[in-house]
Formats: structure tokens, C-alpha cells, sequence
């Protein structure tokens, strides 16, 4: 194995110059003459049957160029999931009846913005007021209002379920008979949104024959499927072309009602069409996260060792089935990733109510599902009398475990994670402690808790795999075609270092086109925790295949066997005499003009779980899911004032097997953070609402963490896997499971402070005096 | 983006923009910072067809008085009174409290009368209405209370957030409103009607033109805190603003003005709690019986998610620990004339 | 069909800035704010425009020299004033320090917020060139960022103020 020079190494971003000068292009930064303003108008109610909608003002109105209902749609539905038993549930325009705040209704496109706004004030709706619905578990009870009809596979008494994931295995009332001790808990959790600085914005221009779309999207394959679809169009007449995209977080994939409506305005005017949500929309009309409600019961042995375990989750899904149904099956996931759990029954509900739709979110519920399962443990564990290191090392998966779904662990190297976060952060030696502060009169208290995660990286949905061509130029530099789409996350920096170590050429030597759905290959998209992986292995084989034809024809030339040449800065060498060599340049030559002008392409591909048919079920959890976990251990301290609740994360460790990590220094990045997201989601963030509406649609009210919070965050890697050159190689996700850890230890860490055990985040002033008070309370009890 | 028309002029002195208001027609604003009206203007809450800019009057930086008053134009940028050496000496609290305002972008541009003219706060009225809360309110010309359903037609419980208005109540500073007839010289506390509808006793076409705070007398402590959730670009959740004074050679107070602000329609004073600190010597146990009955004073209005008893229970701790910095820095002051 | 109630719509007025060392005539109503002037009058698409109610900083620019929000800034009160970019950072493409240390410290993610984290740390450094951890946390209060968590932001600053933190990136 040859020495590694670029993989591995904290190379400087590769987009880095574009974004720091401006010169980035963003959807908003695209301009195309003559383009007109579109707007969208959205229900004022939660619950409301349409019974007239006139929008004949608003086109009479000089100006106005076009106005569209659902009478001027194909009447195709679309959904985040699309599959037999979960059919789409999504109209692009509301059709009948309105079901959240905000659905999109009708869409407007006119010379300007102030024209478009009047516009809007002239389409006319009438409404019919239906009862609105907004808590989940009342939502699911007979007689509340039903917003859809009950999944038909759902044959309990029950109204309003949009899925239910329903799994179970060994004997749990055994498992229970057996145990020790058994405790059940419930957990709450807020409801969050992403936060992306880049508002949804969506430019569409119709050519006539042509539907050309810069969009701010997570993944542009999905949307020109799911755009295709909605419009009536053929995939081959929509092209999504790339743009630098101002971040995501989970919030900007599937379809988007903006997106279609500034296509289906551009298609009807032939003029371009831009539609940007104002943060009031994106906040009060938009997809946010999901808010989980979770039941654990848990049997144990006297030593720690988990013997059955029960979860019983609702999802507050929103109005349309979204990614509902998603999360209440992935929930499962997290929950039977990190430690063995020889019986379990799962069930977990999507329920519909009147409120948005919901997104992915980062981690797309795990920091809420290890949220309530660290919490739990950790309980456990103190009535057990173990420390949380150990009940956790007592538990935990080691490497080739074969899980119920016949996923395996691979190597995993969730033990040492634990093992190492321990002593990092000399979490024994603090824990427990209170820390009483140099001042005796300080109301501030230490403490330091710890959370465990595991996450996939990578699974099957639509578009399944990623393609990768890498061409060299006669110069001998290179120019990789891409579908990857960079986020913020470093897609293209990490696809860059994999060429270049694969063919021996600088990181400035290599130029990527990337997500443009014309020009590139199909890819996964930036959204399922996988680009590294697949489209990392797509790339490198890519490249492998370039090298094979640079060596076949340097071989020819020099006379030299395959075997006995190696590669560096851009030419071709003999092993055994490194002066006779060939420039990339001079072998670029020589085949054009003896292989009958091949110009020396390499193209990859890669799809997770080669032999898996297609993704797990939603509702079963049966089949495979992924072929990667990565596992991880974070710990976080915390300080809280007694006497006011405040509360802040002072530092948090992340240890974690990333398998190989390409770019150390990216890495870092993704974890610092998620850092910053897990004590966001903790003490400050909330969408606040009110029947549906929503109290709080801007940054100032919704509290994102600012600079004054930011916290102390070290990383270390397990490292599980090698890369070597021209072998296929897995690497685990780093940009989602890590928000978990971090937001289940500053739980167990507030507790190990002040002896308040919160079960409902976020993790507010008031509820800590609260909690406080409480424990005050019984201690007088006592001591009476 | 703001989505209606208006027309825009510069004034060249104060009176010419009060003159030129008063002559217009149409419903006309002053700007200076812009940083609450634009943003008011872009959600509509208020929507003048004509905007009287002040930002091309030139303003002198502060000055003491004759009588040693600190004289501060209302023009004058929170950044400049954040930096201000002048204002830094003679009243710490004031810099204190500009350098607390929103964010370093903010206080760039915003001035010191905005600060005080800002418009009050709610989460149902600081938004856009064109899907969300489309009837209008009580406070915006309509018939509905979002948050207090049950409130008459003439009550609107939103917020004053100033977090400057607090602490030239505490420093019994005055204000120099120029109206029509000229200018006039008020205590602060008369610009506050305590009505959220209508918070301010200002008419349209009067302005405030300058702030006068009194020299500190011997023997003075002062205390600020603004209760965050993120210690920056908020407004309060609660705020205090404590000046006091302590009679030579001890630690009993001789007065005491306590103003709170972001938790009712406009700035209060504690009354109660500052007679009651009068003649009463400060020490520990003290401030933390004077704290807890100011938290009963108060009467906090429910805001931004925050619930009346906590921001009793805030306030509590935050105005003991504010207390007791006023009496450190009133002790202090005591040791440095000693010496 | 008229709105009776419409009113004659205020005229637009020329107004001079000096945007990057460049003057720019351009006409505008009074309701367009200064960022519609960088990013669609002039074409200096570099500032960003996150919320347009002044609470994010990603549209922040130096005006006078000192850091503004232009999304809530009207153009007419910019008339004859100067206005710097993020734009005037690089010279003749060639990156500026602070720009460079952004790079070294991998102080930017999705990139949005940075131009308007650069320009409210170019104001900082201008006046400050040694800040302190809070001076460099008050002066970025109002920049929001979501990717990074801040701490490879105040790295890159205090790495170009020569504080002792070396690149983290090659």
C-alpha cells in the first residue's frame, strides 16, 4: 500500500475560494432577462374546505401575466414517499380542502413585486371553516377531526394514522418476566425547524420545448423526478442545473409547491419565473422537523444488560403524510443500532394533524429517539447503582454483529467510542461530583452527561445509486463529472482529494461539474448520509478506470509491464528506474493516436447493498437498511445557575468511528456543527404555535444559536477502516448522527448538575426551577 | 422589501422636520435609524405614504452641561454612545445599556430617540399578515386580541422593549421633546403612556430632541441586567436598571430608583420596593428581601413564550444580583472618596 | 379597471454611491433598500439576502466604513455615500488575508452567511487588529451561522490578528 497524500489530509475546501470572494452562485444570484416575480397564496385557515376560488381579478390586473389554481394542474400528487402501500398524499395546489396554515392554494406571476403581492389580495376564495386538530395523540382518538382517511392497513380503532411501523422480535413479555428491574419513561420533544440561511428560492425559465430550473435543493436527480412527474413532462425535458445552495439541514429536499408553481407560471407565460419564500413563509408554511413522542419500557438484569425493550412512538406528522412516515420507521432504526436488545416491540404512529407538512431534519429523529433512550438509561442505571460507562459498555454492539434486519454491524467500533469519550472528557472523575465551584456562594453547577448514536450512511431510495465520469484533458489535468451536490458539507472537496489520490494529480489539476442533471450522472443526492460513501466509491472507481487506461498505454509506450510503473504528479513512471517516465499529457497523446482516439475515460458507479432489491419495508422494518453504521460516543458538560435555570454547554467530546475519514478537517467542521445544533435544539430553540399558526416566524423570536453561545468542541476518530488506492472502501456518515449525542448528554449532564431529570426539551430556565423546586419539595417531605 | 410606496425627504435641522410634518398631509414618519420602522413597514405595521428622514441633521457629540448634566442628542448613534468616553464617566449605565441593543449592526444606525420611540412587541403583531393573523388587531385598527382574546377593544397587553427607556427612568434623566410650539422639557417617564396601543405620550410631529441625565451624586451604585436567552441580537426577556444611592460611611440607602422593562407596555418604576429601601441598610439578606418583593410588584405580562411567574422568578434573582453590584459600585465609591 | 384610491407613485430619484472605489449612478423609489441596489441595480451579487427584516447579517456592508444591514437600509439615505462589499476583499482575484484564513480554518461551510461574517469582521479588524474573544463575539453578535457552530469563524479571525492559532486546512 502506497503512502496516502491527499485522502486523509485536511485539504482546504474546494469551493472555498468561490464562497469567500462572492463570486459563488446562489439559485438567488442567478438573473435572466425579462424574468417575472412569482407569488404564492397560501390558506389562512388550518382546516377549511374551498369551496370558490375566482382568481379573475387578479388577472385582470395590469401587470399580472399569469395565475394558476389546481384547475391549471395535471392532478398528480406527490408525496416524500411514493410507494404502494404509502401512495403520494400531496396536491401541488389545493384542490378541495385546505389542511395546514399556509398550503399552497393558488400562484401568481407579474412584472414586479408589488404587483404580484396586489395580485394575490385580489384572488378570491371562499372557505367552509372546518375543526382543526393539532395535538397528536387527540388527533388519533375516534371522533377528532379527520384531516385524511386512516391507513387502511390500520385496523385499530383509530382516525388520522397516516402509517404505522410495527416490528417486533424475540418474546418481550419473556424478556420483562425475566428482568430485574423495569422502569417505563416518556419523552417530548419540541418542534424545531432547519434554519438554512439561504431562503427557498426557485428560478424556472420554459424554452419552449425546455424546462430549465436553478433551485436551492438537496438533491437535484430527486427534484427533476418529482417536477417531471407533477408537471407531465418526460425527465429528458426538465433540466435542474447547479447552483451553489446556502445551506439545508434536511429542510430542502422532495417537492416543494414554490417549485413547481414558478415552472408551471414559466411554462404558461414563457417567461422565467422566480418564486422566493419570505422567512415568514418558510417558518410559518414550510416543513419543519418532526416533534416525537416516545414511551420506552425497559427490562434489566441487576448487572445493567438490557433484556426487553418496548417503544410506543407517536409522530405529530402534520398535514400530509411527508416524511412521517419516514421518521417512525427510521426511529426503529436508531433505537436497535447501538446496544443489543434480545427482545423488542416497536410501533410507532403517523398522525396526521393541521399542521405543516413535515421534512427530515438532521439526524431525522434520532437526537430525539437517543434523546429519550439515554435519558432512560441513564435512569436505569442509577437504580442499578452502575455508572453510565459502563451500563453503556455492558450493552453495546461490538464489531460483525448480525442485527435482526440482517444489517451488520461491519466494524464497529462503537466500544472504543465509549471507551475513549470516557477518558477524554475523564468523565468518572467528574461525573457525580456537582463540582461545587471555587466560590461557595456560586449558584453555578457542573455536570457532564453522555449520549451514544449510531447512523446509516447511505440506504436505498429513488435515485438508488451515483454514476461518476472522470475525462482527462491533453494537458493531463482532469475534469470530474458529478452529480454530487455540495451543501456546505464538502462533497466536492472530499470527490476531489478521492481523484487525485487515485490518479496521482494535484487538487488544483482537477475541475468538477457537478449537479446539473444534463450533463452529469445520476446521483443519490445530498440528502440520505451516503455521498462519501457511494458517490466516493463511484468516484474512485471512476478514476481507477482512468489509471487502468493511462497505465495500459504508458505500458505500450515504455515497454514496461503494468505492474512495474507507478504514478505521480501527473505522469507515469517505471518502478525500477524512475527517470523513464511518461507526462500525462504525452500518454493522453498516444492514445488518441493508437487507440483509436480514445481520450482516456473513466467512469464509476455505486449503489449501497448491491444485492438488496430495494429499500426496508416502512411498515415492517423487514430488509436491509444499510450496509454502514457509524458509531458514536459524546459527552457534555454543562453549567446551570441554580437560582435562574440558565443553562448552558460549555463543552462537548465527540468520539466517533467515521471508518476512514477522508477530510479530518471537514470532519471537523460537520461536528463542530452539529455541536451547535444539539445545544440550539436543548436550551433556546422552538417553533411556537397556536392552533396551527405560528407564533414566531423570524430570527428573532426563533432562537438560533448565536456566537455568544457557541461551545467548546473536541473530536477524535476511531479509525475502522483503510483506503487503499483502487480498492472499494467504506466510509461512515458524519453529518447527522452527531447532533444526537450531544443533545441526550447535556440531558443526562443537567441531571448530573442539579438532579433535574427533564423529559421534555427544550431544556428552558423555566422548566429547570421547576424541576428544582420540585426536588426542594421533596426533600422537605423527607425531612417531615 | 417593503411592498408599498411612500415618498422620502431629508430634513436639514430638527425644526424644519417638525415644520415640514406638520404642513404634509398625508400620515408621514420620521426616520432616523429605520431599524424598528423599516422592518414595521415591511410586516405593516405601520404604512406612511411619506418619511421624513433625519439622518442628514447634524448632531453635536455629548456634552455636561453647565450644571454638569450629561447632554446627549437623540440623533446620536448607540454605537456612539456605547464608545462614548463622556458618557462612559458619567453614566456607566447608559453606555451599558446601548451596548446591550440588538446587534453591533443594529446599534451602528439605530439612535437614541428611535430607541426610545421603538414600537411595542408582540408575537402575533411582529409578523407579516398575509396568511397568518389576517384580521387585524386591536393595535393595528382591527377587532381581536390574538394572545388575550377575552381583552375590551382598548387594551392591547404587547411589550415596550427599549432597554435604554429603563435606565434613564433610574438615572431620573429628562427629555427634551420639540413639538410645533417648541421644545419642552419633561421627566422621561412622562413620554410613556403604559398603554400598548398607544405607547407614547408623543403627538405626531413632536420629536424627541435631546436626553439630559443628572450628574451621579456621591455615594452612587448602579446596576443593569438584561435577561436573554442568548446574551445578544434579542430583545428581553426582562430587564432592570437599578441606580441608588447609600448615606456616607455605610451601606444604608438614602434612594433608590428601580425601573423594569420588556415585561409591560411601557418602563415601571418600583415605587413600593424603592420606599422601602430607603433608610434600610443594604446587605445581603436585605437585598434578597427587597428582590422578592420587588418580583411581587411587578406585574409582569406574559411574552414571547415567557410565562408571568417566570419572569417573576427572573426577575427576582437578576434584580438581587443587579442590587447588589448597584451597592458594590456605591461602596466602592464610598472607599475611593474616603481616600 | 383604475384603483380609484391610487396615487401618483413618488418619482424616482438619481442617487450617487461609490460602491467598491466605483461610482454608480442609479435611480430609485424610496422603498428599495440598499442590498436590491448592490445585488440587482449595480449586479454585485455577493451580498446575500437571508431575511430581509434585518436578523440574520448575511446582507451586511460596510457603509461610511461601518457595518450595516442593507436589506433594511433604504438606497436614497445612501446618496453620496461610500459602500464596500465583499467584493473589494480579493484584489485583482487574488484573496485577501482574512479571506485566506477563512480557508485555513475551514470557516466556511454552505457560504452564505460569509460575506456578511467577512465584512463584519473586516469592520472589527479595521478598528481592532488584536481583538480580544469577546470584542470579536460582540462584533459578529448579529451574523447568524448555522453550519459552522462559530468556533472555526473566530479561529480564522483570530488566526489573521497573528493570535496564535495556526491553519487548521492544507
Amino acid at each position: 500500500m502506497s503512502k496516502l497524500k491527499y485522502v486523509g489530509q485536511s485539504l482546504k475546501r474546494k469551493d472555498g475560494p468561490d464562497k469567500v470572494s462572492g463570486r459563488a452562485v446562489y439559485t438567488q444570484d442567478i438573473k435572466l432577462p425579462g424574468t417575472l416575480i412569482g407569488r404564492v397564496l397560501r390558506s389562512p385557515h388550518p382546516h377549511a374546505r374551498i369551496l370558490k376560488i375566482d382568481p379573475s381579478k387578479a388577472l385582470a390586473l395590469p401587470g399580472v401575466k399569469g395565475v394558476i389554481t389546481a384547475k391549471d394542474t395535471i392532478g398528480v400528487k406527490h408525496g416524500f414517499v411514493e410507494t404502494p402501500r404509502y401512495p403520494a398524499d400531496q396536491d401541488v395546489l389545493a384542490i378541495d380542502k385546505v389542511t395546514h396554515v399556509g398550503e399552497e392554494i393558488a400562484a401568481v406571476a407579474a412584472i414586479d413585486d408589488i404587483t404580484a403581492q396586489r395580485a394575490l389580495e385580489l384572488i378570491e376564495v371562499e372557505y367552509e371553516i372546518l375543526p382543526g386538530v393539532f395535538d397528536a395523540e387527540t388527533a388519533m382518538q375516534p371522533g377528532a377531526p379527520e384531516i385524511r382517511p386512516t391507513h387502511p392497513k390500520v385496523k385499530e380503532d383509530l382516525v388520522n394514522i397516516a402509517g404505522k411501523t410495527e416490528t417486533e422480535w424475540g418474546d418481550v413479555e419473556k424478556g420483562f418476566a425475566e428482568a430485574d428491574y423495569i422502569r417505563e419513561d416518556r419523552f417530548e420533544n419540541q418542534l424545531r425547524t432547519h434554519g438554512y440561511l439561504e431562503p427557498q428560492v426557485t428560478l424556472a425559465h420554459w424554452e419552449g420545448d425546455k424546462l430549465n430550473v436553478w433551485t436551492s435543493s438537496m438533491g437535484t436527480f430527486i427534484k427533476r423526478a418529482k417536477l417531471s412527474r407533477t408537471l407531465g413532462l418526460p425527465y429528458s425535458q426538465v433540466r435542474i442545473h447547479k447552483t451553489y445552495v446556502g445551506g439545508t439541514f434536511g429542510g430542502k429536499i422532495d417537492l416543494y409547491s414554490h417549485e413547481y408553481c414558478a415552472a408551471r407560471l414559466s411554462m404558461l407565460t414563457g417567461r422565467p419565473v422566480r418564486i422566493t419564500a419570505n422567512r415568514e413563509e418558510i417558518f410559518s408554511a414550510y416543513r419543519h422537523s418532526q416533534t416525537l413522542t416516545i414511551e420506552i419500557k425497559t427490562g434489566v438484569r441487576k448487572d445493567g444488560t438490557i433484556l426487553a425493550q418496548r417503544f410506543r412512538i407517536i409522530n405529530n406528522a402534520g398535514a400530509h403524510r411527508g416524511s412521517g412516515v419516514v421518521v417512525i420507521f427510521l426511529a426503529w432504526g436508531f433505537i436497535m443500532g447501538p446496544y443489543r436488545i434480545p427482545n423488542l416491540k416497536y410501533e410507532g404512529y403517523a398522525v396526521y394533524t393541521n399542521h405543516t407538512t413535515r421534512a427530515p431534519q438532521r439526524g431525522h429523529g434520532a437526537p430525539k429517539v437517543r434523546f429519550a433512550v439515554e435519558s432512560h438509561l441513564d435512569m436505569i442505571a442509577e437504580h442499578l447503582g452502575i455508572d453510565p460507562i459502563t451500563i453503556r459498555l455492558k450493552n453495546a454492539r461490538g464489531p460483525w454483529e448480525q442485527l435482526p434486519n440482517n444489517d451488520n454491524t461491519h466494524e464497529a467500533g462503537l466500544i472504543d467510542c465509549i471507551k475513549m469519550v470516557s477518558q477524554k472528557s475523564a468523565f468518572l472523575d467528574k461525573w457525580r461530583q456537582a463540582r461545587p465551584p471555587a466560590d461557595p456562594e456560586s449558584p453555578l453547577r457542573r455536570g457532564i452527561g453522555i449520549g451514544v448514536t449510531s447512523y446509516m450512511s447511505g440506504t436505498l431510495i429513488y435515485p438508488n445509486g451515483s454514476g461518476v465520469i472522470v475525462k482527462l484533458n491533453d494537458d493531463g489535468s482532469v475534469i470530474v463529472l458529478t452529480g454530487a451536490l455540495d451543501v456546505g458539507q464538502g462533497a466536492e472537496t472530499v470527490l476531489c482529494q478521492i481523484v487525485a489520490e487515485e490518479l496521482a494529480v494535484g487538487m488544483d489539476d482537477i475541475k468538477l461539474i457537478t449537479s446539473d442533471t444534463d450533463t452529469t450522472p445520476q446521483d443519490i443526492g445530498a440528502w440520505i448520509s451516503g455521498m462519501t460513501y457511494v458517490t466516493g466509491n463511484a468516484t474512485r472507481q471512476a478514476a481507477t478506470h482512468a489509471r487502468e487506461k493511462i497505465l495500459k498505454v504508458a505500458s505500450e509506450e515504455m515497454g514496461v509491464p503494468e505492474e512495474d510503473l507507478g504514478i505521480e504528479d501527473k505522469s507515469v513512471f517505471n518502478l525500477h528506474d524512475p527517470q523513464q517516465r511518461m507526462s500525462y499529457a504525452q500518454v493522453f497523446s498516444a492514445s488518441v493516436a493508437k487507440h483509436r482516439g480514445d481520450t482516456i475515460i473513466g467512469e464509476g458507479f455505486w449503489r449501497t447493498m448491491r444485492d438488496e432489491p430495494t429499500h426496508p419495508s416502512l411498515a415492517t422494518t423487514k430488509g436491509r437498511w444499510t450496509e454502514n453504521y457509524a458509531f458514536s460516543a459524546q459527552v457534555a458538560e454543562v453549567e446551570v445557575d441554580i437560582e435562574t435555570g440558565e443553562a448552558r454547554l460549555i463543552k462537548a467530546y465527540t468520539v466517533h468511528d467515521c471508518g476512514f475519514p477522508v477530510n479530518p478537517g471537514l470532519i471537523k467542521g460537520q461536528v463542530d456543527g452539529q455541536v451547535s445544533m444539539a445545544l440550539g435544539q436543548a436550551f433556546m430553540e422552538e417553533v411556537m404555535t397556536k392552533n396551527g399558526y405560528t407564533l414566531n416566524p423570524n430570527w428573532l423570536d426563533y432562537r438560533m444559536p448565536l456566537i455568544h453561545n457557541m461551545a467548546g468542541s473536541e473530536d477524535f476518530e476511531v479509525i475502522t477502516e483503510q483506503y487503499r488506492i483502487g480498492q472499494p472502501y467504506r466510509t461512515k456518515e458524519v453529518g447527522e448522527g452527531l447532533v444526537s449525542g450531544v443533545l441526550a448528554g447535556i440531558a443526562n449532564a443537567i441531571y448530573d448538575a442539579t438532579g433535574v431529570r427533564l423529559t421534555s426539551a427544550p431544556f428552558t430556565p423555566e422548566k429547570i426551577l421547576a424541576g428544582l423546586r420540585k426536588l426542594e419539595r421533596e426533600k422537605a417531605r423527607e425531612l417531615a | 422589501m417593503i411592498l408599498f410606496d411612500f415618498e422620502h425627504e431629508s430634513s436639514p435641522s430638527a425644526e424644519a422636520a417638525v415644520a415640514r410634518l406638520n404642513e404634509v398631509s398625508e400620515e408621514t414618519r420620521f426616520l432616523a435609524g429605520g431599524t424598528d420602522l423599516i422592518p414595521n413597514m415591511r410586516i405593516g405595521i405601520t404604512k406612511p405614504e411619506r418619511l421624513i428622514s433625519l439622518t442628514s441633521i447634524p448632531y453635536a457629540p455629548p456634552t455636561l452641561d453647565a450644571k454638569g448634566w450629561l447632554e446627549i442628542d437623540a440623533l446620536t448613534k448607540l454605537s456612539e454612545i456605547e464608545h462614548s468616553k463622556l458618557v462612559g464617566d458619567a453614566a456607566p449605565m447608559l453606555a451599558a445599556s446601548a451596548h446591550s441593543v440588538a446587534g453591533n449592526q443594529i446599534r451602528q444606525v439605530a439612535t437614541l430617540g428611535g430607541n426610545l420611540c421603538q414600537e411595542t412587541r408582540c408575537l402575533y403583531l411582529n409578523q407579516k399578515h398575509d396568511f397568518q393573523f389576517v384580521e387585524p388587531c386591536f393595535k393595528r385598527g382591527g377587532d381581536c386580541c390574538y394572545p388575550f382574546p377575552k381583552n375590551k377593544k382598548n387594551v392591547c397587553w404587547s411589550v415596550y422593549m427599549s432597554d435604554i427607556a429603563p435606565v434613564l427612568m433610574a438615572l431620573n434623566a429628562e427629555v427634551s421633546v420639540l413639538g410645533a410650539g417648541g421644545e419642552v422639557r419633561l421627566p422621561i417617564a412622562a413620554l410613556f403612556t403604559g398603554d400598548g396601543l398607544r405607547p407614547h405620550t408623543l403627538n405626531p410631529g413632536e420629536l424627541i430632541r435631546r436626553i439630559h441625565i443628572p450628574p451621579a451624586p456621591s455615594h452612587f451604585g448602579w446596576g443593569y441586567h438584561k435577561s436573554t436567552v442568548r446574551g445578544g441580537l434579542e430583545f428581553a426577556t426582562a430587564l432592570m436598571a437599578v441606580a441608588l444611592e447609600v448615606k456616607a460611611g455605610g451601606l444604608v440607602c438614602s434612594d433608590a430608583r428601580i425601573a423594569i422593562g420588556a415585561v409591560n407596555e411601557g418602563p415601571v418604576r418600583l415605587d413600593k420596593t424603592e420606599a422601602a429601601m430607603r433608610g434600610l441598610e443594604l446587605n445581603p439578606a436585605n437585598l434578597r428581601m427587597l428582590a422578592d418583593q420587588a418580583s411581587q410588584e411587578v406585574n409582569p405580562l406574559p411574552h414571547h413564550g415567557f410565562s408571568k411567574p417566570y419572569l417573576r422568578d427572573n426577575i427576582r434573582v437578576h434584580l438581587k444580583r443587579t442590587l447588589s453590584l448597584a451597592v458594590e459600585r456605591a461602596g466602592k465609591g464610598l472607599k475611593e472618596n474616603r481616600s | 379597471m383604475r384603483d380609484a384610491t391610487a396615487k401618483a407613485r413618488p418619482a424616482p430619484r438619481l442617487i450617487t454611491l461609490t460602491i467598491n472605489g466605483e461610482v454608480r449612478e442609479v435611480m430609485v423609489r424610496p422603498r428599495i433598500m440598499l442590498l436590491e441596489v448592490i445585488r440587482d441595480h449595480v449586479g454585485l451579487t455577493g451580498t446575500k439576502d437571508g431575511c430581509e427584516s434585518g436578523t440574520c447579517g448575511a446582507c451586511t456592508v460596510l457603509l461610511n466604513g461601518k457595518p450595516v444591514l442593507s436589506c433594511i437600509t433604504l438606497a436614497v439615505e445612501c446618496d453620496g455615500k461610500t459602500v464596500e462589499t465583499v467584493e473589494s476583499l480579493s484584489e485583482g482575484g487574488k484573496l485577501g488575508d482574512l479571506q485566506e484564513a477563512f480557508l485555513d480554518q475551514g470557516a466556511t461551510q454552505c457560504g452564505f452567511c460569509t460575506p456578511g461574517i467577512l465584512m463584519s469582521a473586516k469592520a472589527l479588524l479595521k478598528n481592532n487588529p488584536k481583538p480580544s474573544l469577546p470584542e470579536i463575539k460582540k462584533a459578529l453578535e448579529g451574523n447568524l451561522c448555522r453550519c459552522t457552530g462559530y468556533n472555526a469563524i473566530v479561529d480564522a479571525i483570530l488566526q489573521v490578528s497573528d493570535q496564535g492559532v495556526a491553519p487548521l486546512m492544507k
